[in-house]
């Protein structure tokens, strides 16, 4: 976190955050499942400007065939960003930041998915980001876990991430682009909401001991908002059409 | 005691909670018994359950599936079968015990691409299935067309007793090989049947979870084909 | 990608008789493409973007454009690169890793089309001589693979460049800055579009699905221009095409190309 010196006001003396929203607001999100073909499960979700697909393979085989394990299916994932996703065109080789935030995101699922059933095999998360905005990490962890949903993979919970932060002194709630630069903390939250159990944590920036409390608290709280897209993403699909048997 | 509605449940919902048995599909969290799977819960008898309206095909012994080959070795061919793990045909299986892979050429009995109708015979995850195509039915399918549908909604295909699928059989003067991953297929000496049959199986694979699927695809089946 | 797919022989045997009897399995002609639908400004943080629907294979396309030192040869031309990745959410064959022989071809044949086409005057992407020229980087991501990705790729580049904004940009102490919120329009000269056609058993289509890119023989991808003219050519397959067949294939090629150009050209005002 830089604090970097800009001419943007983060946070006016209304309390308006410069896209508009309230410290305790998340950026509009919406998820739909089942938007690719040819995978086994699908999800394409917009958090604010970021535009994300994920696309899920599997209980397959893995290749190469070592990686295999004989107790459990595996869990492997892969984050990426388009060379067009953001503003100066990124390399479209995968870069330590993207091998990092698959790293976090495979261990934020994990928790979630039940691969016993499944030895030998391995199930794929591909999270494709295709324009990006601030908290492109926890968009695509929410978007893989209605995708892996989608795909009928077994799973305790869904997995819902959201972003808490510091900006202009206030704790905020979904950390945007601007606010992730000239901030001056940024703490993306992954978690189950059943199981209240908080699988992604990361910060980037300090806080005092009581910021970091209210952090962790709204957190929670956007990741239950963002949960509720979820749901409904799932629902939309599944259950749309045709009301109970 | 019988009987708490069907709910339409995700994963992480909780579906109930008391002295319950948490089977398919569901566990056990605390008190509280909880799905795993985007479904319908069924709870009854004392036990809960989930009815999947997703995921792939998981062999099961006995069970009869349509499969794609694949490749072969000098002992064996693979089967494509819509699932996480490859059927296993054993060349023996075809030739018979005396099978010497000098002697006989296994491609002209099986080439990749062909498609068979075949029996799981050994389930137990620790390999690869082990399938059988000699019995009643299977074998080599050399006509029809093959489509593919969702594994889970293969029961409701079937209908109670069979009724759905010789509903279809019938009126579209069809046959209908029906695997449990998934792959059916679907043979007519009418092409007009065919077509037909085809679009049945397709409405069902998209209304699957409505209450009425057998007036929708009885109307369909009845309504003149332009 | 496609290489590695087994398409079942009762669909390889029901695809031949069709052809024999001048039909294709989804009813199309011979020389029909499959529905295209093109939308332009998907990505609105990029300075264009098109996503093609050809079927039910899907391309996004991204253009990037940022200023870029010339190459020593070139300094009076601005720069334009193509690129194009099959994503590993798009089939259950396509890979990660280093890009296999058969992306780098797609890549390849989408940049040639566009580039030999002379689609961007690029004389006019110049800022200063030598010092300073402006980039377009187009990035296609194909995001569902059901066949002829060339043609996919092809579309949505060409939407994606036609409908991109060029920001402008000003020379201080020899190097160059962006005016924010000023632009100007690209410097198009023609609309480049390509057709592939599949060899299936002596039987040319347009367009295969990935059914029909399973069992073909033999393919061709011909680029041609506004003016209806051929700018460039990709042969593939392991059979070979007669001197006729190629005659006709480039009437095809841009008989059906100027429809294409239509639908692209209509994705721009559409949007306007």
């Amino acid at each position: 976190m830089g604090g970097r010196d800009t001419d943007i006001v983060l946070l006016d003396e209304n309390g308006i955050r410069c896209d508009g929203r309230k410290v305790n607001e998340t950026r509009k999100v919406t998820i739909k499942a089942g938007v690719l073909k040819n995978a086994n499960g699908s999800a394409y979700i917009e958090f604010g400007d970021n535009k994300i697909l994920v696309g899920v393979y599997g209980p397959r085989d893995v290749h190469p065939k070592h990686m295999s394990d004989t107790d459990t299916g595996i869990l492997r994932c892969r984050y990426h960003m388009a060379p067009f996703s953001v503003g100066e065109r990124k390399n479209p080789a995968p870069s330590r930041r993207e091998v990092e935030i698959s790293k976090v995101i495979k261990e934020a699922l994990e928790p979630a998915v039940m691969l016993k059933e499944f030895p030998r095999t391995a199930v794929d998360v591909f999270m494709e980001v295709l324009q990006a905005d601030g908290g492109t990490r926890c968009a695509a962890l929410t978007g893989a876990s209605v995708a892996l949903a989608d795909a009928g993979i077994p799973m305790r919970d869904l997995v819902a991430g959201c972003a808490a932060g510091k900006a202009a002194d206030a704790v905020i709630l979904d950390v945007n682009n601007e606010e992730d630069q000239a901030g001056q903390a940024d703490l993306p939250i992954g978690y189950m909401p059943n199981l209240k159990k908080i699988t992604l944590l990361q910060l980037d920036g300090v806080l005092t001991p009581e910021e970091y409390k209210q952090c962790i608290e709204i957190g929670i709280d956007g990741c239950n908002q963002v949960y509720e897209i979820q749901k409904k993403a799932l629902q939309d699909k599944f259950f749309a059409s045709g009301e109970k048997q | 005691m019988s009987g708490e509605k069907k709910r339409h449940v995700i994963p992480g919902e909780v579906i109930t909670s008391g002295p319950y048995r948490a089977e398919q599909n569901t566990i056990q969290v605390g008190d509280k018994i909880v799905s795993t799977i985007v479904g319908l819960s069924d709870v009854h008898d004392g036990s809960v359950r989930v009815i999947p309206l997703t995921g792939g095909y998981i062999p099961k012994d006995d069970d009869l599936v349509i499969g794609k080959i694949a490749s072969h070795s000098s002992l064996s061919w693979t089967a494509d079968i819509n699932s996480c793990y490859v059927g296993m045909l054993p060349a023996s299986d075809v030739f018979g015990r005396d099978y010497s892979s000098s002697a006989d050429d296994m491609t002209a009995k099986l080439a990749k691409g062909d498609l068979i109708a075949a029996r799981i015979v050994n389930a137990d995850m620790t390999r690869d299935p082990l399938i059988t195509i000699s019995g009643r039915e299977l074998g080599k399918i050399d006509s029809g067309e093959l489509v593919k549908i969702s594994p889970n909604k293969v029961p409701r295909l079937i209908g109670k007793r069979g009724s759905m699928i010789q509903m279809i059989e019938s009126s579209t003067n069809s046959q209908v090989t029906i695997g449990q991953n998934g792959l059916l297929v679907v043979s007519s000496e009418d092409p007009n049947g065919l077509l037909k049959a085809i679009q049945a199986i397709e409405l069902i694979e998209e209304q699957a979870h409505v209450a009425n699927l057998t007036d929708q695809v009885n109307e369909m089946l009845e309504s003149k084909s332009e | 990608m496609s290489d590695g797919l087994i398409i079942d022989q009762l669909k390889k045997n029901q695809i031949l008789d069709l052809l024999k009897e001048g039909k294709r399995v989804d009813g199309r002609q011979f020389d029909e493409p499959r529905k295209l639908t093109i939308d332009i400004g998907v990505i609105p943080k990029a300075e264009g973007s098109a996503r093609a629907r050809l079927g039910d294979t899907e391309v996004v396309a991204g253009v990037k454009v940022q200023p870029e030192r010339p190459f020593p040869d070139t300094g009076d031309k601005g720069m334009l690169i193509c690129t194009a990745e099959i994503l590993p959410i798009a089939h259950p064959s396509a890979e990660t890793g280093p890009p296999q022989p058969p992306v780098v071809e797609l890549a390849r044949v989408t940049d040639r089309g566009i580039r030999e086409s002379g689609m961007l005057d690029m004389k006019q992407l110049v800022l200063e001589k030598d010092k300073s020229v402006i980039g377009v980087f187009c990035d296609n991501a194909v995001t569902d693979h059901d066949g002829n990705l060339f043609d996919a790729c092809s579309y949505a580049s060409t939407a994606a460049i036609n409908s991109c904004k060029i920001p402008k940009y000003e020379m201080q102490d020899d190097a160059p800055v962006k005016i924010e919120g000023e632009f100007t329009e690209p410097p198009i000269t023609t609309l480049p579009v390509s057709v592939t056609m599949a060899k299936i058993d002596d039987y040319i289509v347009v367009d295969p699905t990935i059914e029909e890119w399973g069992i073909m023989d033999a393919r061709i991808t011909i680029t041609s221009n506004s003016d209806g003219n051929v700018v460039a050519l990709q042969k593939g397959g392991s059979d070979g095409f007669t001197q006729e067949e190629l005659i006709k294939c480039a009437e095809t090629s841009v008989k059906v190309g100027s429809q294409i150009r239509e639908i692209i050209k209509q994705s721009k005002q559409s949007d306007n």
